[in-house]
């Protein structure tokens, strides 16, 4: 048996940082939103096979028009990807038309555009979305965790589950906002669904560990002390608790390689917050359990 | 029933909905049998637009000039017209829909493979729509000038002459009918007509047949010249009309009325011009020119429901030029592309009033005067607010690549789930798979349903997330199994232990799921709704396959004799 419980403190030393970290560059840079949140226009365009223009000349080709915040980008396939502030359609249909006009060959793969009172429609959505998701999983673990546990009592295992939450929630936002200021990477509303299924997957792991607990607390046989029957716990939960992260990570890894670039940054997401979400229903939530325990003996 | 009769039960049943997804997701399987194949491959799954390319678009509809209670009312009439406009450009299964966000009504559009974005844009935002149209000059364009028809019809009155002299002189009628016959429909069985009644052919063709002096079995002398073109004619037998069993031919008096003529011809057709098509053509008087439109009774409150108009000044004044130029003609009334009436004018209208007839109800009247009255459209709409398009062959790539990453995953899965559980990964595999077809099935046969799923590239997603989840069920049994095998429990006991005790686990983790899943579906955006709902599907699936499929296998393939082979479960023997 791996003794778990013992290592709290670099666990927590670990996670604590890495949430130092995330808060950090969250404060200083901020997520880069996309044009969900922002309005605008990201459209895709691919030239002929000889090779896209270089972003100046695209940008010469457009410059009549006077768009504000165009950001050329090449990607892969001779095609590159515009973004730039636009409040009405016609906008992109002048784009189009220089576009056309000087590179005859080219075609426009994707077109997405978002007016601005659609995006603060979308920005508020999404924050009713995030808090009825944290209300409805908080109102689930409060369901889970009814039946009183001795000794630590039951809303803590709630608290502990939150915490944990929290925890994969915020490194995950902070890697994005890491990937944001250097690698360009824009939130939108798949970054939010990943979410929301972090925030599922991060309850139901730390779920199954502590109903290993309490099913152990409830024939305990006294000489067992309570961080020994966590530990006992954790590690027979561990084989089936890194063998399901394993297959769900396998298969988002196979979507972020192969998946195509439409769907590459909403798997990587959700890659970074199950793994975390493993990490933490692990090595965090039930040394939660044993910290409140210690606290509570500490106060008697 | 005994509990292993009842397993046998569990099991073929087990097998039987293995082969009915399986051939459902994959109908070439049956292809050796056409029958089969061609109905279960018309069951396809609906692919969302960013997976087969097409375009949405989202406008906000102006609501302000409409009273609160005829809201409603008046975003389906502006549905339906956006409907009439999208079928009129031949878009194949349109979906348009409305949506209310707070207040504000949203029209969606959504136009599967639609090339040119532009074009679609117009079509749903063009405006005149009611229009005046005049007869123009018929379309000439097909005819062929009068002599060279004639020369061609002389040389087919000669032809049909030296075939009459060959069927005179007693040649098989059928073999020449086969060989010359310009009438498609009797051609092949030798010019054979069937029994007739008098009437039912033209009349030139009609008289010969009836001629009392035409005798059964023989051949007309003369070519007969019909509309069609030249005939000959050859009468095979008569009987009387009775036998038919329609009892209303025995009413005739005639000589001929209480015959029936079986015949036979060859026919040599003679080329015409087709008739002219109307060709209506633009007035330049449209639904911009009017001032006013109520719905109305023709002649004072009798029958017939009309849309009466009022023209403005300078659509009074076309509109009297129009009807003094096409005095006892017609001018079509065209509405969204479609002509609705056509009335003949019977007298010069300087007065700017004129009356639209058709096949109209009161209610249909009434709102066609409405909307006349309104504008263009019944609720005004601007430029589209949101707009999402995607050209075919990015759509096509992104479902060849994410299906691909679907296999891969899946792949993956099944490799590492045997490598580590080995014969329970197999039939973990085989769960597995019985899911993946589960799901394609499901995708489906929901076509067929009022609550059709689309499958999206986020959905794709989810779907290839979900195996990974769905495996998760199998982890938690198999590993409680094999702690009870442990604990020193024989095989079948520590199985059903190990389902029993890991049920609540997969129940509570899966329900957060579900949790986030529905409200991501609440909110609703095309994205995360894909995504979303093949989670929830996939979730509901996987519990169910686990518990019923994975749990049937096992304990069909499990017994006694792996009690001394436990290394094929990944338990080490502890009895030594």
């Amino acid at each position: 048996m791996i003794n778990i419980i013992q290592k709290t403190k670099y666990s927590y030393a670990f996670s604590l940082a890495l949430i130092g970290l995330s808060v950090l560059s969250l404060f200083f840079w901020g997520l880069k939103f996309g044009i969900d949140f922002t309005g605008g226009t990201r459209m895709e365009v691919k030239f002929s096979d000889s090779g896209a223009p270089t972003n100046q000349e695209i940008g010469d080709a457009l410059k009549d028009l006077n768009l504000k915040s165009l950001i050329v980008q090449p990607t892969s396939n001779n095609s590159v990807i515009l973004r730039y502030a636009s409040e009405e359609d016609s906008v992109n249909q002048n784009v189009t038309k220089n576009l056309t006009e000087k590179y005859p060959d080219s075609k426009q793969l994707s077109v997405d555009f978002v007016n601005s009172s659609v995006s603060s429609e979308l920005k508020k959505k999404s924050l009713w979305a995030i808090f009825f998701a944290v209300v409805g999983i908080m109102a689930y673990i409060a369901w889970a965790f009814r039946k009183v546990s001795r000794p630590v009592e039951s809303w803590k295992y709630g608290v502990g589950a939150v915490i944990a939450l929290v925890h994969d929630i915020l490194i995950t936002v902070g890697v994005f906002a890491l990937l944001g200021h250097f690698k360009g990477i824009e939130v939108g509303i798949p970054f939010i669904a990943a979410l929301l299924t972090i925030l599922g997957f991060s309850v139901h792991d730390t779920i199954v560990v502590y109903d290993r607990t309490r099913e152990n607390l409830m024939r305990i046989s006294s000489k067992e002390q309570f961080p020994d029957i966590v530990n006992r716990s954790l590690n027979e939960t561990l084989v089936r608790s890194i063998n399901t992260s394993l297959t769900v990570l396998l298969t988002l890894l196979a979507i972020y390689i192969f998946g195509g670039e439409s769907i590459k940054d909403f798997s990587l997401a959700l890659l970074i917050g199950v793994f975390f979400g493993t990490y933490s229903s692990i090595f965090i939530a039930s040394a939660l359990l044993v910290t409140s325990y210690k606290m509570q003996l500490a106060k008697k | 029933m005994t509990s292993r009769q009842k397993l046998l039960y569990k099991f073929a049943s087990v097998i039987i909905l293995a082969l009915a997804v399986g051939l459902i997701s994959y109908p070439k399987a049956v292809k050796f049998w056409p029958a089969a194949y061609e109905k279960l491959n018309k069951l396809k799954i609906n692919l969302g637009l960013d997976l087969q390319g097409g375009i949405h678009l989202e406008y906000k509809a102006d609501t302000s000039q409409i009273e609160s209670f005829k809201v409603d009312e008046a975003m389906q009439a502006l549905q339906d017209v956006i409907e009439r406009r999208v079928n009129a450009f031949g878009v194949s299964e349109p979906v348009i829909y409305t949506t209310k966000t707070g207040s504000e009504r949203r029209l969606v559009v959504e136009l599967a493979g639609v090339r040119d974005i532009n074009q679609a844009k117009s079509i749903i935002k063009e405006t005149p729509f009611l229009e005046f149209k005049e007869e123009g000059a018929p379309d000439e364009s097909q005819k062929i000038p009068e002599d060279v028809l004639q020369q061609l019809n002389a040389q087919a009155k000669q032809k049909a002459e030296g075939i009459l002299k060959k069927a005179l002189a007693g040649d098989d009628f059928a073999a020449l009918a086969k060989e010359n016959s310009e009438d498609p429909g009797s051609k092949d069985n030798g010019g054979d007509l069937d029994f007739v009644k008098k009437g039912d052919f033209v009349p030139e063709f009609d008289k010969v047949l009836f001629d009392p002096s035409f005798k059964d079995g023989a051949v007309w002398p003369q070519l007969v010249e019909s509309q069609f073109g030249w005939h000959i004619i050859k009468k095979i037998e008569q009987r009387p009309a009775s036998t038919s069993g329609d009892a209303a031919s025995t009413q005739g008096e005639g000589e001929g009325d209480n015959l029936e003529v079986h015949s036979a011809h060859i026919l040599f057709s003679k080329k015409v011009n087709p008739a002219p098509k109307a060709n209506w053509i633009s007035t330049g008087l449209s639904g911009k020119n009017l001032t006013n439109s109520t719905a109305d009774f023709q002649n004072q409150g009798l029958t017939e429901p009309v849309v009466s108009i009022q023209f403005d000044a300078d659509g009074t004044k076309l509109f009297a030029d129009l009807t003094k130029k096409n005095l006892s003609k017609q001018i079509a009334i065209f509405l969204d592309g479609q002509m609705i009436s056509a009335p003949t004018v019977q007298a010069e209208i300087t007065d700017g009033k004129a009356i639209i007839s058709g096949s109209f109800t009161v209610e249909s009247a009434k709102d066609l005067a409405r909307r006349l009255n309104e504008g263009a459209l019944p609720v005004p709409i601007n430029d589209p607010i949101r707009q999402e398009s995607v050209e075919s062959s990015l759509g096509q790539l992104s479902l060849e690549k994410s299906l691909k990453a679907g296999m891969i995953g899946f792949i993956i899965v099944v490799i590492f789930m045997i490598i580590y559980y080995r014969f329970l990964g197999v039939v973990a595999s085989l769960a597995l798979l019985i899911y993946s077809g589960l799901m394609i099935s499901v995708f489906k046969l929901s076509a067929l349903s009022p609550w059709q799923i689309t499958l999206t590239l986020p959905g794709i997603a989810g779907f290839i997330l979900s195996i990974g989840m769905a495996v998760d069920a199998n982890i938690l049994i198999f590993e409680r199994t094999k702690e009870e095998i442990r604990r020193g429990r024989n095989i079948l006991g520590a199985l059903d232990e190990g389902f029993k005790r890991a049920w609540t686990s997969i129940r509570d983790g899966n329900v957060s799921s579900i949790i986030t899943a529905v409200i991501l579906i609440e909110m609703g955006t095309g994205f995360v709704k894909g995504f979303a709902i093949t989670l929830v599907v996939g979730v509901l699936l996987s519990m169910f396959t686990a518990v019923t499929i994975t749990r049937t296998l096992l304990k069909v393939f499990m017994g006694e004799w792996i009690e001394d082979k436990l290394y094929l479960i990944g338990v080490k023997s502890q009895k030594n």
